[in-house]
């Protein structure tokens, strides 16, 4: 096949994976698989609220998202500890500290709070997690971040010692009907899938 | 329902196109459609040569200034956008010159 003949044909397979995308519900579907089911929340002795972004002391949506979700648990009584983790640029709030103030205008009391900024990645967070709770005794925890990322989350909290009851958060929901909204869910998906094969490649999971 | 409405709109207006063009270009159609899959095609070739150039850059990064550079950059829709424009050069530098005219 002539170079032109290849790139038409990935031309069209592109035409043909976007409309897949946007137009039927092929991006539900994979949520569907990809991401398992949610048990209700049970108690433990900390909650641990994953970091996303912060922009300018700004939380992104995910951020806000998890930290409310955070939020919630706590005033459920499901645990007596709640840690914000994300990190921030130099001379910026980092996004642990503006959630751990916003966790305080919500009400949690400020011995109740726990902010750690040192978790770059994922893997950074749950060894930076366990330094924190593992000399407090507590193993059992309370894991919120995104539904999409909770299975690769979940897979190296546990592999940090810590016994994980998960608590995903819907940041974007599996039931979305319109185009765009489907492919944002698909590159959440592909985002994921990829973070997923980097991890098992470095032996991380 | 937006599916539908995005469907309707976009079938009309290329219903619209391709009327006008059969009846003043009716040989440059296919050809035209062939092209559009050939510069779809690069772009999805660019997109990939980014992204993975700027994984590989992102590891070197950490290694070599020993700070921390997220792999995330390289997930920004501008990115997708560029790989177009980078797509839409290439495949006119490919294309032969129009002659010049008397």
């Amino acid at each position: 096949m002539s170079a032109r003949g290849a790139l038409r044909g990935i031309g069209g397979a592109t035409v043909a994976l976007f409309a897949a995308l946007a137009f039927t519900p092929l991006s539900n579907r994979l949520h569907g698989v990809l991401v398992p089911p949610a048990a209700p929340p049970e108690p433990a002795a900390a909650i641990v609220v994953l970091g996303a972004r912060v922009d300018d002391g700004v939380l992104s949506n995910s951020s806000l998202r998890r930290a409310l979700e955070g939020v919630v648990l706590f005033r459920q009584g499901l645990a007596p500890l709640l840690v914000m983790l994300g990190t921030g640029s130099r001379g910026k709030p980092s996004e642990a500290d503006v959630r751990v103030r916003l966790a305080q205008d919500l009400g949690v009391p400020a011995t109740a709070l726990l902010a750690d900024p040192r978790g770059h990645t994922t893997r950074d967070e749950a060894r930076v997690s366990w330094e924190d709770l593992a000399p407090r005794g507590m193993r059992r925890i309370l894991l919120v971040t995104g539904s999409v990322h909770m299975p690769r989350a979940a897979a190296l909290f546990r592999r940090a010692g810590f016994e994980v009851v998960e608590a995903p958060v819907e940041e974007i929901s599996s039931g979305v009907g319109g185009p765009q909204a489907r492919l944002d869910l698909a590159r959440e998906l592909l985002r994921e899938l990829l973070a997923r094969a980097y991890y098992r490649a470095a032996g991380y999971l | 329902m937006d599916t539908a409405f995005i469907l309707v709109v976009v079938g009309l207006s290329s219903l619209a196109a391709v009327l006008v063009a059969r009846a003043r270009y009716r040989r440059r159609l296919r050809s035209a459609v062939g092209k559009t899959l050939e510069t779809i095609g690069l772009a999805a070739v660019f997109l990939l040569l980014n992204v993975g150039v700027g994984f590989c850059l992102t590891l070197l990064a950490r290694v070599v200034v020993g700070r921390f550079v997220s792999l995330y950059y390289s997930d920004d829709v501008t990115i997708l956008a560029v790989s177009v424009l980078q797509a839409l050069v290439f495949q006119w530098s490919r294309e032969p010159e129009a002659s010049a005219g008397p």
